[in-house]
């Protein structure tokens, strides 16, 4: 199938989108050129289509995404893959402030660093970063999977919620509430399985698998210093 | 929300040209003001006064008792003051001033006729225009665009807790420090706190706005001798709030950033030649290599200050 070409420049952002949707539900292959890492691009696309961002985007590339395929090829800015709740998002570079921001499903994949509250109020689907999560990583996070390769920043898993981060390298430190658990081999099995297809897996990982505490689930005054600490 | 920017040249430049271009591209983040801070050429002597007369009828008696003020601290002008000739009620004014005795109280004096004609920059090379409206419509009013400098600071502004007037825009000159201005993104919480201490030591506010507080926090520490790097490493632990502060002076722009890290800073580097923003797609209308390394202050607690090279040279 013959690949659509659009360019993204300094032209009207609405015009680019109505474009970009047109491609889409025909179903095809999309490469965006020229994006000046500009906001909102790709926002809500159905599955069955596949859309490459040359260079880096701006601030909620890939939101709202419900089964397409999306590659980035250097950096995302804010929310990248904000709500999404099926599909593939895949950013070349660094992945900016709340990557995957309250997503529901699908995987997100950052071959770089990222910034702050990865997956922040994540409901459910995987998060890979093969660099170093940022800090407050996973914070508040209901559900689904935060995997990190190469370490995480400060207030790590702070005031999760049924999400799971999980890091090999070193964190600089735990979040409010989060609790380090050595995982089972069915539980790495399964990680594992959400690595494989990215070509990731390595069985002599030394995993930590962080969880709730579950202090902050039911307010109780004597936790309350560990309140004020949010 | 905001979005603030800075821009250094390696030698003087269109630093106002490249400010213009980094506030239209975040003019989203805030379309209630714009204003811009360009440190030029520094004058050997005299200082440059920027002003807002709040009332253009009454501009004639406004200039003739701040003549009368600075007269009484023996300066005067040393050129005609000019002003914008736009329709508004309100006016901007340029004025170059002989060096007065004393800097603070002579600010302290010209600020008894803040409520007509409000200073809002003094110094050998620091210049501060805004004005309420986007950054297009600004830099066509007041000649932004043919500013030229070594540096300089940008700000849109989103009015969260202080009102929409051309003088509570920003940058914020560091009121009475020649120099020194500063742009924010963000909100302080213990505003009044530092406020008033900062009150009781002499120093005047005349907006409730919290990015007039911290120029004049971050200066008060450098007044009693800290560097600019650790009075913006102090400002992270002594001032609450999620925040992404500019501070420049003659010969340095600093950043600081809360430790929340709420609020973001992109910066290139291309050689010495700064080009700093809230939103990375601002910095690519400026930069030179659509390739070039972006730099992400997204963490809590950063901090960092750039120099700035050769301000007389021609480039």
């Amino acid at each position: 199938m013959s690949e659509t070409i659009i360019t993204v420049a300094d032209r009207p952002i609405r015009e680019v989108h109505q474009e970009i949707q047109a491609a889409a539900q025909a179903g095809g292959s999309i490469l965006i050129r020229d994006a000046r890492s500009r906001h909102n691009l790709g926002v809500g696309l159905p599955p069955g289509c596949s859309v490459r961002f040359e260079g880096s985007v701006g601030y909620y590339c890939g939101g709202l995404n419900t089964g397409a395929r999306i590659e980035i090829e250097r950096n995302a800015g804010w929310g990248c893959g904000e709500a999404m709740s099926d599909g593939h998002v895949t950013i070349g570079g660094y992945a900016g402030m709340s990557v995957g921001a309250a997503m529901l499903g699908g995987t997100i994949h950052v071959k770089g660093d990222c910034g702050p509250r990865v997956g922040v109020a994540m409901k459910g689907g995987h998060i890979v970063v093969e660099g170093k999560i940022g800090y407050q990583s996973g914070f508040m996070a209901h559900g689904g999977k935060i995997i990190a390769l190469g370490g995480a920043g400060g207030s790590c898993a702070d005031a999760l919620w049924e999400g799971e981060v999980w890091v090999t390298g070193d964190i600089q430190d735990l979040g409010v509430d989060a609790v380090v658990t050595e995982p089972t081999a069915e539980q790495v099995a399964e990680v594992d399985a959400i690595l494989d297809p990215l070509g990731l897996k390595d069985t002599s990982r030394d995993w930590r698998r962080i969880v709730a505490g579950k202090r902050l689930w039911y307010f109780e005054s004597r936790d309350a210093k560990a309140w004020l600490m949010i | 929300m905001c979005g603030i920017a800075g821009r250094i040249l390696n030698a003087p430049g269109k630093v106002g040209a490249d400010l213009v271009e980094l506030m239209d591209a975040q003019e989203h983040r805030g379309a209630d003001s714009t204003g811009f801070a360009v440190w030029g050429v520094p004058r050997d002597d005299g200082y440059i006064v920027r002003a807002i007369g709040f009332d253009r009828t009454r501009m004639a008696a406004d200039l003739e008792d701040f003549r009368a003020i600075l007269k009484q601290h023996g300066s005067d002008f040393i050129e005609d003051p000019t002003w914008d000739n736009d329709r508004s009620k309100h006016y901007s004014v340029r004025m170059i001033i002989r060096d007065p005795a004393d800097m603070a109280e002579w600010v302290r004096a010209a600020d008894e006729i803040c409520t007509r004609l409000e200073m809002q920059s003094v110094g050998r090379s620091l210049e501060i225009i805004k004005d309420t409206g986007g950054a297009y419509a600004v830099a066509d009013k007041h000649g932004v665009r043919d500013m030229i400098g070594t540096h300089g600071l940008g700000h849109a502004r989103l009015a969260t807790e202080s009102d929409v007037r051309p003088n509570a825009s920003h940058p914020f000159w560091a009121r009475p420090f020649p120099d020194v201005a500063i742009v924010h993104n963000g909100q302080i919480t213990d505003y009044y706190t530092w406020r008033n201490r900062l009150t009781r030591q002499g120093y005047r506010f005349l907006t409730y706005n919290d990015s007039e507080l911290i120029a004049v926090w971050v200066s008060d520490r450098m007044k009693q001798g800290l560097s600019m790097e650790q009075a913006l490493t102090r400002s992270i632990d002594e001032i609450d709030g999620v925040f992404t502060f500019m501070i420049g002076t003659p010969e340095t722009i600093g950043f600081a950033k809360d430790r929340f890290a709420m609020k973001p800073l992109v910066v290139v580097n291309e050689l010495g030649r700064i080009a700093a923003a809230t939103e990375e797609q601002a910095v690519r209308r400026v930069v030179l290599d659509e390739d070039c390394d972006i730099i992400n202050y997204d963490g809590p607690c950063q901090f960092g200050t750039w120099g700035v090279g050769n301000r007389r040279a021609a480039a």
